[in-house]
């Protein structure tokens, strides 16, 4: 017997309302309330647009800062084109939307008695759990990064915030002829090309205040694995000399004392370090079982509904997800639409759309009036349970002026989108 | 897809449509759609069109409207939209990165597309 597409649409709709029959009997008997732990691209998003779509459902949203710090532009700030003021985005419009904000940090999750457990002792019980934590870094693979950074002197300014702005001072106070290492590590992890969006700005900061400072980078990739020429053909343009891209380059220990990086091949002095180290799923995944790729660092997810595949209830979003997807900024609000989506449907008793797609734009600039994009649409095959890349992706060769215009528009709709 | 899985969905099927799922026959009696060739309930195509639409607000702005040099989609003509699609796949318009998404999307996704944002005042 074959069967068509036609007649798995018809049953996997039937039977998955047969998985869903314990919540919907909640969700009619009272409202169904969704708790996202995160506000960032993709918590928020989900958060907003859970409310826009479904006011019947009720959204708290948990997270520990008061507001937010966007890493999309953070590299203007280390640069010196943009300050901090023109990062941090304000939480005040997502209450209006008829989201509870919770700020307290999630710190345990019990699945089966689907409680979140925070920091400050508060229990929440979830119909639906949305994890959406970002990254945390596995600072235990490079010796001597701990003490560095608590030293404040090696960062990883990877997570927008008091190391973006210690990171553009540290470069300001640098002399002229200083070195600036700086490391990245192995796919997959946050931001691919940000590691040479950030070598960009530096460059150009040296160019006009200290041209005799270097750019030594400790690539953990086989190469500018992202918007590759792009980059090569900016650096050689507008900074030549001065970015010296060490590809397949593993950082495995820093002395801070001795300002000595020490990758598997060499020993680098450097003025300023900064050290991006391998990251994994924010620890609350940990907590709730969900962070169970074969490494144990990233957590599967259905891709239809973003649901971990082992612990029901459980949603994940953005950088956490075990994906082929980038870990963008744009991938994480895109998922968080679908999740939303998801939800929406199946709270109401109707199967989620078996097809999502998602699009991933992000844009890296060169330099204060060049950029460039990366653009690729995946779309969800239900018979090969994954995202497949369409044809046709890819990044643009050279930077530009109307890139940079379009990057600057991005930015300000995106924020608009996730936090407006 | 295993003979079983699918055995085990009719065998839901009278259980749970009756019981839980008043949304999902009502959706069955609508006309059908499609989605990149494959028929579907009336309820998951608009929920598939509300949400590659929502993927369009990223760049071009919450519900279409955009605050930057990207163009708004809110509110314009249906035809000149669903065209502009067709004319970036073809490359007869110049784009920076709207051959790429239009290659990822089909003609009848364009329409709902140009329909949905058509429709936003």
């Amino acid at each position: 017997m074959t069967i068509n597409r036609r007649s798995f649409l018809k049953y996997s709709g039937a039977s998955l309302a047969a998985t869903l029959a314990p919540q919907l009997a909640f969700a009619m008997a009272g409202k169904p309330h969704v708790v996202v732990v995160g506000a960032g691209f993709g918590g928020a998003t989900c958060a907003k647009y859970l409310r826009m779509w479904d006011p019947n459902i009720q959204v708290t949203l948990i997270e520990p800062n008061a507001q937010f710090y966007s890493c999309p532009m953070s590299n203007w700030v280390i640069g010196g084109m943009r300050t901090m003021d023109d990062i941090v985005k304000s939480y005040a419009n997502l209450p209006g939307y008829g989201i509870k904000m919770v700020q307290d940090t999630a710190v345990g999750v019990d699945a089966n008695k689907r409680v979140v457990t925070t920091g400050k002792g508060q229990k929440i019980s979830y119909d639906r759990l949305v994890l959406a934590p970002g990254i945390e870094f596995m600072t235990d693979q490079i010796e001597g990064f701990a003490e560095g950074e608590a030293a404040g002197k090696v960062l990883h300014a990877w997570k927008a915030g008091p190391q973006t702005l210690a990171l553009r001072k540290q470069l300001e106070a640098m002399p002229d002829g200083g070195v600036f290492v700086i490391a990245s590590p192995p796919p997959p992890g946050r931001c691919v090309s940000g590691p040479y969006e950030r070598a960009s700005l530096v460059a150009q900061y040296f160019k006009r205040n200290k041209p005799k400072s270097k750019i030594i980078m400790l690539d953990g990739h086989f190469d500018v694995v992202s918007k590759g020429p792009m980059f090569k053909a900016a650096w050689k343009k507008l900074y030549p000399g001065m970015i010296d891209h060490r590809p397949y380059n593993l950082v495995t220990k820093v002395d801070h004392k001795s300002m000595i990086v020490t990758s598997e091949f060499e020993d680098v002095k450097a003025d300023v370090i900064n050290i991006v180290p391998k990251q994994r799923a924010g620890a609350i995944c940990a907590s709730a079982g969900v962070r169970t790729d074969t490494a144990g660092v990233w957590c599967p997810v259905n891709g239809v509904t973003y649901e971990a595949p082992n612990v029901p209830f459980v949603h994940i979003l953005g950088d956490s997800v075990a994906s082929n997807m980038p870990k963008s900024a744009h991938v994480s609000n895109n998922q968080a639409k679908i999740c939303a989506a998801a939800l929406v449907e199946m709270f109401n008793g109707r199967e989620p759309n078996p097809y999502p797609v998602i699009g991933s734009t992000s844009y890296s600039a060169t330099s204060d009036e060049t950029s460039g994009p990366i653009a690729v649409v995946m779309r969800y095959d239900p018979d090969k349970e994954a995202y497949i890349r369409q044809p046709g992706g890819g990044a643009a060769d050279l930077s530009d002026e109307l890139n940079f215009a379009y990057n600057l528009s991005w930015f300000e709709n995106i924020w608009a989108d996730t936090f407006g | 897809m295993t003979l079983k899985s699918v055995l085990s969905g009719v065998a839901c099927a009278a259980l749970c449509l009756s019981a839980v799922s008043p949304g999902v026959v009502v959706a069955a009696e609508e006309k059908p759609c499609l989605i990149a060739g494959w028929q579907n309930p009336a309820s998951i195509c608009a929920a598939h069109t509300k949400t590659i639409a929502a993927t369009c607000f990223i760049c071009h702005g919450p519900n279409g409207k955009s605050i930057g040099a990207v163009p708004s989609l809110a509110g314009q003509d249906k035809a000149y939209l669903a065209e502009a699609m067709r004319d970036f796949k073809s490359g007869k318009r110049e784009s920076t990165v709207m051959k790429k998404y239009a290659l990822g999307y089909s003609d009848s996704e364009y329409d709902d597309l140009a329909a949905y944002f058509a429709a936003i005042k």
